[in-house]
């Protein structure tokens, strides 16, 4: 007969830690089989395997990483790797990037989120930083040129942002309707980064982990409820309407970070006070970095900042939660009033951007389109550089239709194109159709496209071209911003036909 | 406050169906018995030599510091040894060896009185040389709580057991109902609050119809409180019931509270003159064959109660004395029942796999004290003696909550207890 001695109490509740990460795990698939199917249905199959191979490159990295230095440290590699749950990283650093980074930059990213963002402070429970936000840092800032261009378009956060995070209703009304609609941005129907886009199923995962009590629901809720609030105050200060504070919530990270990684116990404060004024800090910073800088998104670095102050909110609350009470109420209420003054402040000082974002095609067929534009280029300019010329193909007395070819891009470099496509320049051929009585383009159709893939071809989406529809050698063309070339090329086509026309 | 503070409590698996509806095994017969001569931390004086005769209520010992407290022989017999045993405290205390005779020759060290009838002063003095003392764990002497009520509003009788596992006290309700009227009115009255009130558990609805059968006509109301562990500390009893908080005792919010099987025992002095003897004691979990509840004479060890109640499951196992929570677990089955004592829980032993603390909060959110646990057990491992003062360590009362709750297995409240020996080091 053996009596076992151990400390009071003999009793232990059956939820652990290891069953919080299988909840979050499973959470995670579940977000990712949604961008799975979502690219695979929508960009075909090639794309949708690019997302199911980033999840196995990033996991495999972060185990690998993690096996290696569990080796070098003489720990059990086995055990160290089971109760470390380098894998969670992995899939959130994922499911935060965009289909189009390269994998050797995920990969690297993820080698450097576990080793520097985890390991090297004493690995799970010691980081200060949530990991995953650490690891897309790095792949934000350091490997953004080495994106391929699969899939094209901005996200909504960086078509808004490269108008302006403080825009008018119209523009936000324009936006989502750029992005399907209120409806669609739910549903995730977009393209954003992988994980991101499905506000109802990163909510559904919310409650789910919050039945669980796998994370504290004051977190997600405080985080999301900040951004909210502000942008909605902002939104009526600023005449930019409800609907501009919505776009902020389902735009973006907001939901996904408020999810998995403003919840992550290990880089939030411990009690409740300190959970409540984490959440609302990460908020006011997710909204001032959207506001006043020049990223995209503000949820990645809100968070990464409050991380850093966590040890400091977790001192600011130590004592006894019942004798201290009155005074920790005040301390929440002091330093929530703090950030919403600072935020609102900002708010407030934050111009309104006037001017129209692109919008949609009037026919209603074309795709949406979302590009952001340069100065606009006039049909009565000099655009003799691109030697366009147009060749009559047929004419019945009303209309009549030229076959246009110009230059394009290629004119910067004519000697290295020259010789290594065969072409002389890189070329553009369209083919304008003219209304003979009113001088107006009535039809564009591309033929033949000869500039850069992924960056010229923005400017010849179908969308872009209809919008020459209408025009006369006394309107102006938009100019795509990074497509400066290609849109002068098909302004000098659309010159050259409408100059024919005029001389027919 | 919750809102800032989390729940502060957590609903507990209590496994109570293995043992509430089970028939009670008498054992108030034993060969030989060990008295442990202990209250407290305080040792009791024996007041017989080894060789003499005993009779059941012969006065063998007595605390006499700053309290009073005789010791009443449960037996007749003879005094055979004074010797060393571990007790539940798992430090070797005196115990007084008594072998019974079987004889039952009653020495009533008192009369019954009539409670209603006496002045407070005599119940009071009554209270205090029947050796009242508290039966819900801490032993306490009964009497030191009503020597000065003042401003008492709410006299409450605590019924509600929240340690799982047991059963005891429900029993010990539902088998003596009429006595626990008669104790909790006679308390009731020394209490002098205006209206008394007994608290269980609202998921014990055949015994909240009977106290409410019972207590009808009465100025005792039966309160309800919910399924949830530490419901019967006195601070979150008291916080449940009234709403309110106190400092250092419930009768700064006005409130005295006792348990229930005292209220049963001071019934039995009152009615028949008989000091306590027995106990209610709750055998169960899932390394004891035949779980059930026992009367067992004070002074019986517990191997002899495991051993009636089936022996043992397996080869290894943890024996606590009391609930899971708060109990401690002793390595051997040698120590004895003493009067705190409500219960023997036997669990086969699982080794519980530890991890790194993920520093989720969970312990911060349920502590009933509102401590950190977390937080004081990282300043403990540092040695960091002023933010463990400014942690308030010494609020802890070591319900086992923040242990229980832990996700990771970390044995929290240890590293808590660590902590308050360290500060204690310190002063």
């Amino acid at each position: 007969m053996k009596f076992v001695f151990k400390p009071a109490p003999h009793y232990r509740s059956p939820q652990s830690t290891s069953g919080i990460m299988r909840d979050l795990t499973l959470c995670l698939l579940a977000v990712a089989v949604f961008s799975v199917v979502y690219y695979w249905m929508n960009y075909g199959s090639e794309v949708g395997l690019r997302v199911l191979l980033h999840l196995a490159i990033s996991v495999c990295c972060a185990l690998c990483t993690e096996a290696i230095w569990f080796a070098c440290t003489k720990q059990k590699v086995v055990d160290g790797l089971l109760s470390s749950y380098g894998w969670v990283t992995a899939i959130i650093l994922t499911l935060i990037s965009s289909v189009n980074v390269s994998h050797y930059a995920l990969g690297v990213s993820t080698v450097l989120a576990i080793l520097f963002g985890k390991l090297v402070f004493g690995g799970f429970g010691q980081n200060i930083f949530n990991p995953a936000a650490f690891g897309a840092a790095v792949l934000m800032s350091t490997f953004a040129a080495s994106n391929v261009d699969l899939v094209s378009g901005a996200t909504p956060t960086q078509a808004i942002n490269a108008f302006s995070w403080m825009t008018t209703a119209d523009n936000v009304n324009t936006l989502i309707g750029n992005y399907g609609g209120l409806g669609n941005m739910f549903l995730g129907q977009y393209v954003s980064t992988m994980g991101s886009t499905c506000a109802v199923l990163l909510l559904l995962c919310m409650v789910f982990l919050i039945v669980r009590k796998d994370i504290d629901w004051q977190l997600p809720v405080f985080y999301i409820g900040t951004v909210f609030v502000l942008t909605l105050l902002i939104g009526l200060m600023k005449g930019a309407g409800i609907n501009y504070a919505l776009f902020h919530v389902l735009a973006g990270g907001v939901l996904f970070g408020g999810v998995f990684m403003v919840t992550d116990p290990v880089t939030s404060p411990v009690t409740i006070p300190g959970k409540i004024l984490f959440a609302i800090g990460a908020g006011v910073f997710t909204v001032i970095f959207r506001l006043r800088s020049n990223m995209p998104d503000g949820v990645l670095y809100s968070i990464l900042i409050m991380n850093m102050l966590y040890p400091a909110i977790d001192k600011i609350f130590d004592g006894n939660q019942i004798k201290n009470a009155g005074s920790i109420l005040k301390k929440v209420l002091i330093g929530a009033c703090c950030f919403l003054v600072v935020g609102l402040g900002i708010g407030a000082i934050a111009e309104v951007k006037e001017g129209s974002v692109a919008s949609p095609s009037s026919s209603g067929s074309a795709p949406a389109v979302d590009v952001s534009l340069g100065t606009p280029i006039s049909l009565s300019g000099d655009l003799a550089t691109y030697k366009a010329e147009a060749e009559e193909i047929s004419n019945d007395g009303s209309v009549a239709t030229y076959h246009c070819t110009a230059r394009g891009f290629g004119l910067l470099d004519p000697d290295g194109i020259a010789s290594h496509t065969g072409h002389e320049y890189s070329r553009n051929e369209m083919d304008v159709t003219v209304d003979l009585a009113t001088g107006t383009v009535t039809d564009v159709v591309l033929t033949h496209f000869g500039d850069t893939e992924g960056i010229g071809d923005i400017a010849t989406q179908e969308g872009v071209l209809a919008g020459h529809v209408g025009k006369t050698l006394n309107d102006e063309v938009d100019c795509v911003t990074s497509a400066t070339y290609t849109s002068e090329s098909i302004a000098a086509m659309l010159q050259a036909a409408l100059n024919a026309a005029a001389g027919n | 406050m919750s809102f800032l503070t989390g729940p502060m409590h957590h609903h507990l698996e209590g496994h109570k169906e293995l043992t509430s509806h089970k028939d009670i095994l008498n054992m108030t017969d034993p060969d030989v018995i060990w008295v442990p001569l202990m209250n407290g931390n305080a040792p009791c004086t024996p007041l017989v030599s080894v060789g003499d005769k005993v009779n059941i209520g012969t006065k063998i010992a007595e605390r006499n510091d700053h309290f009073y407290l005789p010791v009443y022989s449960p037996v007749s017999g003879t005094v055979v040894a004074i010797e060393k045993r571990m007790s539940t405290t798992l430090k070797n205390v005196d115990h007084m060896k008594i072998e019974n005779d079987h004889q039952n020759t009653v020495d009533k060290p008192f009369n019954p009185i009539d409670y209603e009838s006496v002045s407070n002063e005599e119940l009071l003095e009554f209270v205090k040389n029947a050796g009242m003392l508290g039966l819900g764990g801490a032993g306490f002497p009964t009497y030191a709580k009503f020597t000065n009520p003042t401003n008492v509003d709410l006299f409450i009788i605590n019924g509600v057991e929240c340690e799982p596992y047991l059963t005891a006290d429900y029993k010990n309700m539902m088998e003596n109902l009429s006595l626990l009227k008669t104790g909790t009115l006679a308390l009731l009255k020394l209490s002098q609050a205006k209206k008394g009130c007994i608290a269980v558990k609202e998921d014990k609805k055949d015994l909240i119809a009977k106290l409410q059968e019972t207590f009808n006509g009465t100025n005792v109301e039966v309160r309800t409180v919910p399924d949830i562990y530490p419901a019967g500390w006195e601070r979150t009893l008291v916080l449940l019931l009234t709403g309110r908080r106190y400092d250092r005792l419930p009768i700064e919010a006005g409130c005295i509270l006792n348990n229930a099987s005292t209220a049963i025992a001071l019934a039995d002095a009152l009615v028949n003159g008989m000091p306590l003897r027995q106990k209610y004691v709750t055998v169960s979990g899932d390394g004891v064959k035949e779980p059930k509840n026992v009367i067992v004479t004070i002074g019986t060890p517990a191997h002899d109660v495991i051993e009636a109640c089936g022996g043992y499951t397996s080869e290894e196992v943890k024996v606590i004395a009391g609930g899971p929570m708060m109990g401690n677990s002793i390595p051997n089955d040698l120590f004895v029942v003493g009067a705190p004592v409500n219960g023997l829980t036997v669990l086969n032993y699982k080794p519980e796999k530890e991890v790194k603390c993920l520093r989720c909060g969970k312990c911060t959110e349920t502590c009933p004290s509102g401590l950190e646990p977390v937080r004081i057990n990282n300043a403990e491992k540092i040695k960091d003696i002023d933010t463990l003062v400014k942690l308030d360590v010494n609020a802890c009362i070591e319900c086992g909550m923040c242990s229980y709750i832990c996700p990771s297995k970390i044995d929290v409240t240890e590293g808590v207890r660590r902590a308050k020996r360290y500060m204690a080091l310190k002063k």
